[in-house]
């Protein structure tokens, strides 16, 4: 025998191998009746355990500053934790990936569509004579054909496959056509007459709020007056008479623009019904699942007539996470023709299709007490949802409800409303509602700062909440790592060596992230507990595992983290593991990739699954062996006993002891999240089994000149719970940052005078390009979540968040001028800089004055209370303290007896009282109205 | 037929064969003579590994090498590409093995939704060809053309530096992160010996 029995050295002899037969024939341990296909690999011996990757609780050397973790005993140290190249970039490197205009049939045909000039007008007539002429011409389809709407969220359906009697924004579609090549299919396209009546179009998502004659969408009874108001949201927890008298106050108005997410492919879909007449729809989409569900109401069919096959996505962001339209057409398109249909967009297509992130006027107030505690939060978020409802119900409470944590406080007030206008769609966009409310409350935060005369990392330090709390709204926070990440980015960028010390022109600043990961309930309300998630895994006599999931990878890696985790549980090579996720045939139904939920809940589903295998394996090993499966190791291919290595069987000899009078192995694993939340309306908003935390420091340089502004670098830290892998979690961390440097610095969706979208293309919508990219040092904090699979939980959409006030602060630590108007453009710094000389009589640009700081004494006392915290924090993290803790007790609040009864003033509300009418801000305008059934309406 | 009045927005151009080595193998296709490149390409020659992002010059994720030089192929017209060399992304590899660039890309985290990829990698086999040893200043400004919205670029200029490193010979391929065909069958080195009374 050589090596080391508990670290490998074991020589592995595929197919029949002389001497290890037993006398009694029975336990045949190192002999194989065959050779086993795919064995005679180059590694011939069982590698060591990898005890680095193997948590300290169960024997292995990884540290666990949180505590053990329930999954603890299913690490095997194969792969989890170590950066892991993702299972499909060989396809992706060598072109091989088929995204959605990849798929091409025989006989396909090639559809276009014919879509609205105008802004807002009635179809009164769609004459397709002409088209039909046109030789080549295969098909034409028009509202007629697809009357049933649809909608990714089941409250606003409000979309159909094309105009059934509006067209609500340029852009929308009218009609659809199919010809034998591109150009005939344009040509068709452009030879459909409509006829349309041109309506009064609304632009500015401040007239939304006003009654009309004829709203883009009726509500029936719901409907808000006659206003365009799609969503409104009243809500109040805590103590309102607590921000009376605040030491410090910031009172800012933002303007957010509209941004798109600029996916580098173009949605594209190909249709084809088979000859069972059953339709394979070949679509990169993030959430096939709803896809699917729409096309059977849409085409009138059942839903296992339909198979959803869902392409290599090239990018998606939510950007391709609503059921399209143009989904429908070419399925349309594809019946009439009796061909398989192509439908790709050009890039402007995108643009109308849109569901960007919502173009917003933020108003923000927020205020602190003597103690420098954050006595109240109050948010006004009107945002403009474009022509259709999309994900809008649940941005119009994200704006507001996450901002409830990561901070305690005294007091919550937001009013929300969304409203229709006649622009493309908005709808779910990474980090979907939460980025504008949150760059607007950090740099509040930094002006409190300011004001309060303290380090603004510190003023953050000391008013966090603590891991295993309950935020003011309720939502059930378990790890929190905020503040292992704003230690982290205080150190790495030296903060207190530059923080507003720098010259004119440097600049440097912090902000926060706060996102949920995974949402708490499904979208489509099921009372019969229906999993969010689920995975099965099949492993025949070959010994490759087969996992079928639902989860849409769409370049986040979601394939290789499933791959990951169950190569993982089996102590199998990641080659072994074989994801099969593009069906909705073959795929169990999981809800998609939006709401940062695949890795959390599709992993967690995915353990479950493996489980099973492992103790069916090692049941067969004890069969064989003789041990009870506690004793025994599951080790790279191989079982084995504890005490003794000597004493094993490989995983396939294991495997097919197991599969003796049952074939393939097969199991299923789920996930549901926890019941949780408050019972108030709009509780379940925000609610998440886990919440990722992040903190960013930014520095920038500005060009006082010119208002240019070029960030340069970031120190990125992110709470990812436990990284499964760190390669691709610095590549979400990396690529949020670019996508919010894009929103802060340079993207918009320009709306012109007449309300035309002005650069639907990438050349001048402008996505910044490897020049404007900072130097990005990503810093991956571990606080292990409990419910999470490993300890992970997301990674894709938070890391967004920080990105956008880190870079504001610092520009107000460059120039001293805060712009509460995205993005900061040249033209707009310069104005800035223009109007600051002229009031503060300054002639040169670069005798302006820099922001400096002298602590107050509050800042000792800041410092005090968050070392303080800091212990706490850690007692609750590793679980030594399991007391209760809920927002209010760091304002002295006992967290075991309701606040209601504690504080006189204390409340939790859904909607305004009549006197807090008059004072509503702009979005709680919308509240002065009443819906029809209350206004003694008919309908 | 259509009514008199309707002008067809697209005369018929008209048809000819176009040839060119397309990843060292001569291709003849027919095309319209004011076809372009990426659409001959994608839908005549078959390379659907060449992907259109903007088709107005915007993106780069058509870039291809014509003639070793990087070239936007949706700003190419077909025939002016007649006669030359053409590398798509399909023809960086050699055989089954990959090009040191597209083993760094997988490696490093240069591709993630990899829309983009097949873009850049041509556009940095490019660079390489011509500097081995490039500063990422340099890189950058190979790139510069290219969008990618899910990377960052971060780990794309990293992916270079790495396939540069083994353009210069400083360091090799790197082995597969774990064996390509592992063995499911690791065995003990002799029989393993049970104590008694275990078997069941
Ligand atoms: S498709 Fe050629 S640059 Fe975008
Ligand atoms: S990897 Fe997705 S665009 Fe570059």
């Amino acid at each position: 025998m050589r090596g080391d029995f508990l670290s490998g050295g074991y020589k592995q002899q595929p197919g029949s191998g002389g001497n290890s037969i037993r006398k009694d024939g029975k336990r045949v341990a190192g002999k194989q009746k065959f050779a086993p296909p795919g064995s005679g690999g180059s590694d011939p011996v069982m590698k060591p355990r990898d005890l680095d990757f193997i948590p300290e609780m169960v024997g292995g050397n990884e540290k666990q500053p949180a505590g053990a973790h329930i999954h603890d005993r299913a690490r095997t140290g194969t792969i989890v934790g170590k950066p892991t190249t993702l299972v499909d970039a060989n396809a992706k490197v060598t072109g091989q990936a088929w995204y959605g205009d990849d798929v091409r049939l025989p006989n396909e045909i090639i559809g276009r569509i014919v879509r609205s000039p105008h802004h807002y007008a009635k179809v009164v007539s769609i004459d397709t004579s002409k088209a039909e002429k046109l030789p080549g011409v295969l098909a034409i389809a028009t509202g007629e054909d697809a009357p049933n709407s649809f909608g990714v969220l089941p409250v606003t359906k409000d979309e159909h496959a094309m105009a059934v009697e509006k067209v609500r924004h340029v852009g929308d579609l009218v009609a659809c056509v199919a010809a034998i090549d591109e150009a005939t299919a344009r040509e068709a396209a452009a030879l459909i007459d409509v006829e349309y009546e041109v309506l009064d179009s609304i632009h500015d998502m401040r007239k939304g709020l006003e009654d009309v004659d004829e709203p883009i969408h009726w509500r029936g009874k719901y409907h808000v007056g006659t206003t365009n108001v799609q969503k409104r949201v009243f809500q109040e927890f805590g103590d309102r008479s607590m921000i009376e008298d605040p030491n410090a106050m910031y009172h800012g108005k933002w303007k957010f623009m509209g941004v798109n997410h600029g996916f580098t492919e173009p949605h594209a879909v190909v249709a084809h019904w088979d000859s069972n007449g059953r339709l394979q729809l070949y679509t990169p989409q993030q959430v096939p699942h709803y896809a699917h569900r729409a096309l059977a109401t849409v085409l009138d069919v059942p839903m296992h007539q339909v198979n959803v096959i869902r392409t290599f996505v090239g990018g998606g962001f939510g950007g391709k996470s609503d059921p399209f339209p143009h989904e429908m057409c070419a399925a349309i398109l594809a019946r009439k023709a009796g061909r398989p249909v192509r439908i790709t967009f050009d890039r402007e297509e995108v643009f109308w299709v849109n569901r960007g992130r919502h173009p917003s006027h933020i108003e923000v107030q927020m205020y602190a007490d003597e103690e420098a505690r954050i006595s109240g939060f109050d948010i006004d978020a009107l945002i403009d949802g474009g022509g259709f409802a999309s994900f809008g119900h649940v941005t119009s409470y994200y704006n507001g409800v996450l901002a409830t944590a990561p901070y305690e406080l005294g007091s919550f007030h937001y009013t929300g409303a969304r409203v229709w206008t006649n622009k493309p769609a908005s709808g779910a966009m990474r980090g979907h509602g939460a980025v504008n409310t949150r760059c607007a409350v950090e740099v509040g935060l930094d002006d409190m700062a300011e004001q309060l005369q303290v380090d603004p990392i510190d003023l953050r330090l000391a008013n966090l909440l603590p891991p295993h709390s309950r935020t003011i709204s309720g939502f059930r926070i378990t790890s929190n790592g905020m503040r292992q990440a704003l230690q982290k980015v205080r150190e790495g960028s030296d903060w207190d060596n530059k923080f507003r010390k720098l010259p004119l022109g440097k600049g440097i600043g912090i902000g926060c992230g706060f996102f949920i990961s995974g949402s708490g309930l499904p979208i489509h309300w099921d009372p019969n507990k229906f999993p969010h998630a689920t995975v099965h895994l099949q492993i025949d006599m070959d010994g490759g595992v087969t996992v079928h999931t639902g989860a849409a990878d769409i370049g986040q890696g979601s394939t290789t983290a499933v791959a990951q985790v169950v190569a993982e549980v089996l102590a199998l090579p990641i080659e072994m593991i074989h994801v099969r996720s593009h069906e909705s045939d073959t795929s169990p139904v999981d809800l998609g990739s939006y709401s940062s939920r695949v890795t959390f809940m599709n992993a967690n589903a995915a353990i479950r699954a493996a489980l099973e295998i492992k103790e069916k394996l090692l049941n067969a090993a004890w069969d064989t062996l003789g041990y009870h499966p506690d004793t025994l190791v599951l080790n790279d291919r191989r079982i084995y006993y504890k005490h003794d290595p000597a004493i094993g069987m490989s995983y396939l000899e294991a495997l097919h002891k197991a599969q003796e009078d049952k074939g393939a192995l097969i199991s299923s694993g789920a996930y549901r999240s926890p019941p949780m939340g408050g019972v108030h309306k709009g509780a379940a908003a925000g609610l998440a089994p886990a919440y990722s935390f992040s903190a960013y420091v930014a520095e920038v340089e500005v060009d006082v000149e010119t208002g240019m502004i070029k960030c340069t670098d970031v120190w990125a830290a992110h709470d990812c719970g436990k990284a499964l892998n760190p390669l691709a979690v610095e590549g979400q961390i990396i690529g949020s940052c670019h996508m919010g440097l894009g929103q802060v610095l340079t993207e918009q969706m320009v709306y012109g005078r007449t309300g035309h979208l002005q650069n639907p293309n990438l050349l001048e919508y402008k996505i910044p390009s490897v020049h404007e990219m900072p130097n990005v040092t990503p810093i991956i904090i571990e606080s292990c979540d409990p419910e999470g699979p490993f300890g992970a939980k997301e990674a894709g959409e938070g890391p967004l968040l920080p990105i956008l006030p880190a870079v504001v602060n610092a520009v107000y630590d460059a120039i001293g001028i805060r712009i509460n108007d995205l993005p900061l453009t040249p033209d707009k710094v310069w104005a800035a800089i223009a109007k600051k000389m002229k009031v503060d009589g300054i002639e040169d640009p670069s005798s302006l004055p820099v922001p400096r700081l002298d602590f107050s004494e509050l800042q000792s006392k800041l410092a005090k209370r968050a070392a303080n915290h800091e212990i706490r924090d850690k007692r609750r993290q590793t679980t030594e303290d399991t007391h209760a803790y809920v927002n209010g007790v760091l304002f002295g609040f006992d967290p075991n007896v309701p606040l209601e009864e504690q504080v006189d003033g204390w409340k939790s509300a859904d909607k305004p009282e009549p006197e807090q009418l008059a004072e509503l801000g702009l979005a709680g305008k919308a509240w002065l109205k009443d819906e029809q059934r209350h206004m003694g309406g008919e309908n | 037929m259509v009514g008199e009045e309707h002008v067809s927005m697209v005369p018929a151009a008209p048809s000819k064969i176009w040839a060119a080595d397309v990843n060292g193998q001569p291709k003849e296709v027919l095309v319209n003579s004011n076809a372009i490149l990426l659409d001959v390409l994608r839908d005549k020659v078959g390379c659907l590994g060449v992907k259109r992002g903007c088709d107005m010059g915007t993106c780069g994720c058509c870039t291809v090498m014509i003639d070793g030089e990087p070239r936007l192929s949706c700003l190419t017209m077909a025939q002016d590409a007649e006669g030359c060399d053409i590398t798509t992304v399909e023809g960086l590899a050699d055989g089954a093995h990959l090009a040191p660039i597209q083993k760094c890309f997988a490696d490093h985290g240069g591709s993630q939704c990899g829309f983009c990829t097949p873009g850049f990698l041509v556009a940095s086999q490019a660079l390489l060809n011509e500097n081995s040893n490039p500063s990422n200043q340099e890189i950058a400004c190979a790139i510069e053309g290219n969008l990618c919205r899910c990377t960052g670029y971060q780990q794309i200029i990293e992916s270079i530096q790495a396939a540069a490193a083994i353009h210069r010979g400083e360091s090799e391929l790197p082995a597969p992160a774990s064996d390509a065909h592992p063995d499911p069958n690791p065995s003990g080195p002799d029989e393993p010996t049970m104590p008694p009374g275990h078997a069941r």
